[in-house]
């Protein structure tokens, strides 16, 4: 597949600081992208470059083999949602949809029936004479998406379009987008800081920090094979457990918790003998029990909390310092109380290796 | 609402409406100067002020040299907040603070400095130099009403603009002035009504040629108490009263005329 939109070298540097170091990026065509990532990360700035408000201090973005360098925003025709929509208030509904024709010298009548067709395929028809202020937030998001997709734009960029939603319109709205993208094909890049957002709605995720991208992939894969330490605590529950590699032939490690253990094969990073290193192991890929299982590997831990969720408990243990967190499900749950001395047990499948 | 508060209340009601119920008698008076409570009601004064040129002429010198203000007033304050309030420049803080010092200056002090300073430049007695110094006096309060909307104002709507395909001079026309546009009445009028009032300065600088109304005004309490003074007052409050009004008014008939309209036509009135 060949790239729709590429970012390569992208730098930006505020004064001293920087914002973004050096982030290459590719998009294909039709693809729903997530950017995912702490506050600060360096999320907007990446929106804010593709879409012509702030230059790069070096690198390159390209949409179709074009370069944008040079571009003014009004030229690259883009498609932006602001987290607090930035609907124009003395226009109607209607009116703002229409606006992105009228700057393309669309008719007013012809345009206003577009934007009329637009506001029904986000489904607000007959909403076109309300002004902004006579809508309700979740409304006031399908205009400004409405009006970001009704002059066909290449990209559709939305900067937490959701954040100002609560919880249930959030997850309608979620549905809502997902399936006006596909209807209607446009590349989309979707900045969030909800991981289950991120999840739920994207082809591929890209995991920001610190100005860098720590992974880019399709969601599971984000999940069960973070490749960084920040990402594998970034996404999900995790344990993670110092290392040193003892025989990186053999995919063996030596952990003061977990002692000699194997890990999986799947996604390694280049390792060397001695090199100190993180092992990951998702809480609900451990099981917990008061004896040793044979076939498996084990460690020992104390129980000190059990948190009950009604279809599974979350155990948290301690071995020496070191806090271990085991997710059971069912009858599992039941075995055990605080203060019981117990056995977590793994296999060797279900332990992956990012570097420190 | 509780009763203090209600007392307090008719309290400020009484105290700033208490002149009016002074002025608006005086100026139905037949006395020959102002006098209260007027010996009896007569309409003389009204006619008198409508026919006399010495009345007339400050009345219009007035209105000029107010529109001429606002004019050059907001063709000076409009650029310079959108520069002082969105830009980063070398010496911006003192640019601030010199948009803000005819407000810290007393207007006495300012009038003998017009004084003196145009008679060099041979301003003095004239429109164009009352023009001046009122439009000095008029910046900072334009200039702090512009600032504080401008500062409120979400740039993502500029930015959301561009991105549909304005140029910058279309987000300017087409969204920033429009949304704007309130404030920027305000801060205009603002500015008039600093000119129409203005006295001190103009007692200094506008001689015979330039009066203006207050001056004239200020002249005739000293000399006869001419109860058409009282005849002008209740007619500016009159004035106030109704642009005060007129937004509301046009807010009215605007809602009332787009229910009407979407009662008839319960689809398309996009
Ligand atoms: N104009 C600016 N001047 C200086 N620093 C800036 C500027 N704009 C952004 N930054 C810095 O760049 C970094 C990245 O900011 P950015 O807005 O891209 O973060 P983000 O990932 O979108 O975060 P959030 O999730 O909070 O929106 C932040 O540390 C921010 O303080
Ligand atoms: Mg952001």
């Amino acid at each position: 597949m060949t790239s729709y939109l590429t970012l390569s070298g992208v730098n930006k540097q505020y004064g001293a600081f920087t914002a973004l170091d050096h982030v290459d990026l590719d998009v294909e065509k039709g693809e729903f992208v997530t950017f995912l990532g702490p506050s600060g990360s360096g999320k907007t700035t990446t929106l804010m470059i593709i879409a012509g408000f702030e230059d790069a201090t070096d690198g390159a973005v390209e949409v179709a083999g074009q370069s944008l360098a040079g571009l003014a925003p009004q030229d690259r025709n883009i498609g932006i949602v602001f987290q607090n929509y930035a609907l124009f208030p003395h226009k109607t509904a209607a009116e703002n949809v229409y606006f992105p024709l009228q700057m393309r010298s669309v008719k007013r009548a012809e345009g206003l029936a577009r934007a009329e067709e637009m506001l029904t395929l986000v489904g607000l028809e007959g909403f076109g004479h309300r002004y902004p202020k006579e809508l309700s937030g979740g409304q006031q998001q399908r205009v400004a998406l409405a009006r970001a997709l009704v002059f066909e734009p290449d990209l559709l960029l939305l900067d937490e379009p959701l954040g100002a939603l609560d919880k249930n319109l959030r997850e309608q709205m979620q549905i809502e987008i997902k399936r006006i993208q596909r209807k209607l094909g446009v590349t989309t890049i979707f900045v969030t800081h909800d991981q289950s957002e991120a999840m739920s709605m994207s082809d591929r995720i890209v995991v920001f920090d610190k100005g860098n991208i720590q992974q880019a992939g399709r969601p599971l894969d984000i999940y069960h094979r973070p490749q960084t330490r920040f990402v594998a605590d970034f996404i999900g529950e995790t344990n993670l457990f110092d290392a040193t590699v003892t025989d990186a032939a053999a995919r063996r490690a030596q952990s003061p918790v977990l002692g000699e253990v194997s890990y999986a094969a799947e996604g390694l990073p280049a390792l060397a003998d001695g090199q100190e290193v993180a092992l990951v192991l998702r809480p609900e890929q451990m099981k917990l029990s008061r004896d040793p299982v044979p076939g498996r590997m084990n460690a020992a831990m104390t129980v000190e909390t059990i948190v009950n969720f009604g279809d599974s408990a979350l155990v948290i243990g301690r071995h020496g310092g070191t806090p271990i967190r085991v997710r059971l499900h069912g009858a599992d749950v039941v075995i055990l109380k605080e203060g019981d001395a117990a056995t977590v047990s793994w296999t060797e499948d279900a332990v992956y290796v990012v570097t420190r | 609402m509780n009763a203090s508060l209600r007392l307090i209340g008719i309290f400020a009601i009484v105290f700033i409406a208490a002149p009016l119920l002074i002025v608006v008698p005086m100026s139905l008076s037949t006395s020959a100067s102002l006098q209260f409570p007027p010996p009896g009601l007569w309409l003389g004064y009204y006619a008198s002020y409508f026919t006399d040129m010495s009345w007339l002429r400050p009345t219009w010198n007035s209105l000029v040299i107010a529109f001429f203000t606002t004019l050059l007033t907001m063709a000076l304050v409009v650029p310079a907040t959108f520069a002082l309030v969105r830009h980063r420049f070398y010496g911006k803080s003192v640019a601030n603070l010199m948009m803000l010092m005819p407000l810290a200056v007393p207007h006495i002090v300012m009038a003998v400095g017009y004084y003196s300073y145009f008679g060099d430049l041979r301003l003095v007695f004239s429109k164009t130099g009352v023009v001046l110094a009122h439009t000095c006096l008029s910046v900072p309060i334009t200039f702090l009403v512009l600032s504080a909307n401008l500062k409120g104002f979400d740039r993502n709507l500029e930015r959301a603009a561009r991105s549909l395909g304005a140029t910058p001079r279309q987000v300017f026309v087409h969204i920033t002035l429009p949304i704007l546009r309130p404030s920027l009445t305000i801060s205009a009028l603002f500015a008039f009504i600093q000119s129409f009032d203005e006295t001190v300065v103009a007692l200094f600088i506008s001689g015979r040629d330039a009066e203006t109304l207050p001056r004239k005004m200020f002249d005739s309490i000293r000399q006869e108490a001419d109860p058409v003074i009282a005849v002008i007052s209740t007619l500016l409050f009159l004035i106030v009263a109704l642009a005060l009004l007129a937004p509301h008014a046009m807010r009215l008939t605007r809602r009332m005329l787009a229910t009407a309209s979407r009662r008839t036509t319960p689809r398309d009135q996009t």
